[in-house]
């Protein structure tokens, strides 16, 4: 296993690599026009001097290795253009924490919310919370969740008697854009863990467990949920390390001072010191999500192991 | 029986037995015997008229709420296309303007007609020159004073006053709007009074030009001297000389929204269909591929991981800066990042039954790999590709009202459902709400049915539930 895990993240590091060239060489591709502020007024000096200052003139190469020296030094570059100067970490720890408290407590709710429901769901199949569960999971599919997301802020916020904006001091303007992000992951955590609760009960184990007069109950939580829960599981970690990303609807609903709709916007600002470093933090963040997802599997069920086994082709 | 006796069953199993002696009993023939030999039964061979598809589509139709979604779809659909053709349907991309003042009829609210008053006969009206001569353009304002103009009240009314002002006799509105100035008994007449607001001398106790634009009435309904007229029988004065009503109303720039959420229905539906074709079509081929060759796993799992790490807003704004922005650009855009879940997903699937014993028996047999997988593979997965693929459709369809969001969708004049909810979506407190919830509507409409159908469709194609 750790044989395995060493692999991993030795090619993670690769694959990191090879992320960062990548999105390096597609950002130099960019209109030069987007670098400037009034480009018609300047002339082809200024131009000149300021990509030098950028030094967006140097063969990719070079600036590729500049950014690495950086990166050794555990500095991940000035922001040219978004806030110009400012230490992006700075900028970064900032705006990451707020995102990370709503991404989490939504995590939770919608973990709370969700497998309870999609219990019910699998153990009433074709019945009340079938039904229920579904016109739900079918309404958050199919309605623009830009839609409802303003619904619930004017009605909530109408209802609840609470201020519309968000607050980070009062306690009570988190309920609203804590409840709204955590419909959508409700959703798919029911609808999941109904298909794979469903396909377990059409096992022969449960048909054995049941022949015997084992209580439904004891058969759903026992046996069913737990195998159908591992395959959920290796979700949870990115879901988990992924709040910080934010949520570009809440967050500017709500005017949530949060990492939300800074990626798009450094990317419109053509900052590219920003743009690289947020992606790389993504990046990390995802393949290191994906690696824990799957040891998470292996620590919760023991039949899954990643290293090869005899008799595999 | 033996050490346990299951007390449920215990005297039902007594009931049966009794039974079953009794029958014996009467039948006075032995339960079993010697079978016959024929030799023809060896020939017997059998036969199953059993037909994957022809079960999947019966188990299908069996499930009515699928069966009328899918044809609620396909009349929307059928709808969106004979739409321009039926009668009384403005452009969508015609700005309406009002035929006299050459405003826009702009934020109008939905009515099933474009009749806003009706007027009885007798009612004396001023004509403004329109040159349609089935029609004739009306207003009864014939003045509009400044503030604080001051006038005499001849007569008193709770809702207008008929006043002089100068020597032309009208009426004027009396309410909150107005605030006519009065005394403390008004209705002893005549007296002198202005109000502190522009406001405006009609020519009857109506307004019905309460915005200052002239209505329209036709002309058979009016007898004109000069540039006045008088209503000869009760008619209908009507915001635009056509009865075509604007059925969703109009947006802000006068466009009707009915053309516009049909238009944008039949582009983000294209849209749709050609990303969910393209996308299964590649996602597939790469999928199988790297699902079922074990040596192009590790490269490809590679390839994945970059590619997934791409945040797709660098990709989406470099492909609209180097091809201009359209629906061709954006299909394009969406076919290149969407491959990669689906060929992601098929793979994990091959995964799961690339090493079962019906494909070891066949590759042990000697099957070539193409045939392997197009026979004992693809046949297996038509279930979940099929659910993936009707998802597809209002994913794309979602995806593109995001991309519109961070700005980078269409462009404004190629109407789509994701360019008018977002529009919409700033206007939901105020009265024209309308413009946000047809289009929403529409939306979910489709995705609901394509969500329900899919899921119908995947169980129905599960050869478990052929019964």
């Amino acid at each position: 296993m750790l044989k395995y895990s060493l692999k991993r993240l030795a090619s993670s590091l690769l694959t990191l690599c090879i992320i960062i060239t990548v999105v390096f060489v597609l950002l130099r591709q960019m209109p030069i026009e987007g670098y400037f502020d009034n480009f018609e007024k300047a002339d082809a000096a200024t131009i000149n001097a300021k990509l030098e200052q950028l030094g967006l003139n140097d063969p990719i190469p070079v600036q590729l290795w500049n950014f690495f020296k950086g990166l050794l030094h555990g500095d991940l570059g000035t922001s040219s253009r978004y806030s110009a100067g400012a230490s992006i970490a700075d900028i970064i720890a900032n705006k990451a924490p707020v995102s990370i408290k709503l991404g989490v407590m939504s995590l939770a709710l919608s973990l709370m919310m969700g497998i309870p429901l999609g219990t019910a769901m699998a153990r009433s199949k074709g019945k009340f919370w079938d039904r229920i569960g579904t016109m739900y999971i079918v309404f958050i599919n199919a309605v623009p969740a830009a839609v409802y997301y303003i619904f619930i802020q004017m009605y909530g916020a109408n209802a609840l008697r609470i201020p519309m904006l968000f607050d980070e001091n009062n306690l009570v303007t988190w309920i609203l854009p804590v409840f709204s992000m955590s419909l959508c992951s409700t959703a798919s955590y029911a609808m999941w863990l109904r298909r794979y609760m469903v396909d377990e009960m059409n096992k022969d184990y449960v048909k054995l467990a049941r022949a015997k007069g084992v209580e439904s109950k004891k058969i759903t939580m026992r046996h069913v949920f737990r195998n159908a829960f591992v395959p959920m599981v290796q979700y949870i970690p990115t879901s988990l390390m992924y709040t910080i990303c934010g949520s570009i609807y809440i967050e500017s609903l709500y005017s949530v001072p949060g990492m939300g709709g800074l990626l798009v916007d450094v990317i419109n600002r053509q900052d590219n010191p920003m743009v690289q470093a947020i992606v790389m933090l993504y990046s990390c963040i995802g393949i290191v999500g994906l690696l824990l997802g799957d040891l998470l599997m292996t620590v919760i069920d023991p039949r899954i192991t990643f290293a090869k086994k005899e008799g595999a082709r | 029986m033996g050490l346990f006796r299951n007390l449920k069953t215990a005297p039902v199993e007594k009931r049966v037995s009794e039974e079953l002696k009794e029958r014996l009993a009467a039948t006075e023939k032995a339960p079993f015997g010697f079978a016959p030999y024929n030799p023809e039964n060896a020939e017997k061979t059998g036969y199953s008229n059993y037909s994957y598809w022809g079960s999947t589509f019966r188990v299908f139709f069996k499930n009515k709420l699928a069966v009328t979604l899918l044809s609620v779809l396909v009349v929307l659909l059928v709808f969106t296309f004979i739409q321009p053709h039926l009668p009384n349907q403005y452009p969508s991309n015609l700005i309406i303007n009002h035929p006299i003042t050459g405003m826009q009829m702009s934020n109008v609210q939905p009515s099933f007609t474009t009749v806003k008053a009706k007027a009885p006969a007798g009612v004396e009206l001023i004509v403004t020159p329109y040159e349609n001569d089935e029609w004739s353009a009306v207003s009864n304002v014939l003045a509009d004073l400044k503030a604080r103009t001051k006038f005499q009240v001849i007569e008193y009314g709770e809702d207008f006053c008929k006043v002089q002002y100068g020597d032309v006799i009208g009426y004027v509105k009396n309410d909150f709007s107005t605030k006519l100035k009065l005394p403390d008994d008004p209705l002893a007449v005549p007296y002198e009074s202005r109000s502190n607001f522009k406001i405006k001398l009609y020519s009857t106790p109506n307004d019905y030009t309460s915005n200052g634009d002239e209505l329209f009435v036709e002309t058979k309904y009016l007898k004109i001297e000069g540039d006045k007229a008088v209503t000869t029988a009760e008619c209908e004065l009507r915001i635009l000389p056509s009865s075509a009503p604007f059925l969703f109303g109009t947006n802000n720039l006068g466009q009707d929204l009915w053309a516009l959420v049909w238009s944008g229905t039949r582009t983000s539906l294209l849209i749709g269909f050609v990303v969910a074709m393209i996308e299964a079509f590649i996602g597939i081929i790469v999928g199988v591929l790297w699902g079922y060759v074990r040596k192009l796993d590790r490269i490809l799992t590679e390839v994945y991981n970059v590619i997934d790490n791409i945040p797709t807003t660098i990709v989406l704004i470099l492909i609209a800066y180097i091809l201009r922005p359209g629906v061709g650009t954006l299909i394009f855009a969406m076919c290149l990042t969407g491959w990669v879940g689906m060929a992601r997903f098929i793979r994990n699937q091959i995964i799961i039954i690339r090493d079962r014993d019906y494909n070891l028996a066949s590759r042990c047999l000697g099957t070539g790999t193409l045939r392997v997988i197009y026979r004992n593979l693809l046949p297996y997965l038509v279930s979940v590709i099929t659910l993936r693929m009707s998802l597809a459709v209002p994913g794309a369809i979602g995806n593109e009202v995001f991309i519109t969001y961070i700005g980078l969708g269409l462009p404004v004049s190629i109407p789509s459902l994701g360019n008018l909810i977002n529009v919409g979506r700033k206007l939901v407190s105020t009265s024209q709400s309308y413009q946000l919830i047809f289009p929403t509507i529409v939306l979910s409409i489709i995705t609901i049915s394509f969500y329900i159908i899919g899921n119908s469709f995947a169980d129905a194609a599960d050869p478990k539930n052929h019964l």
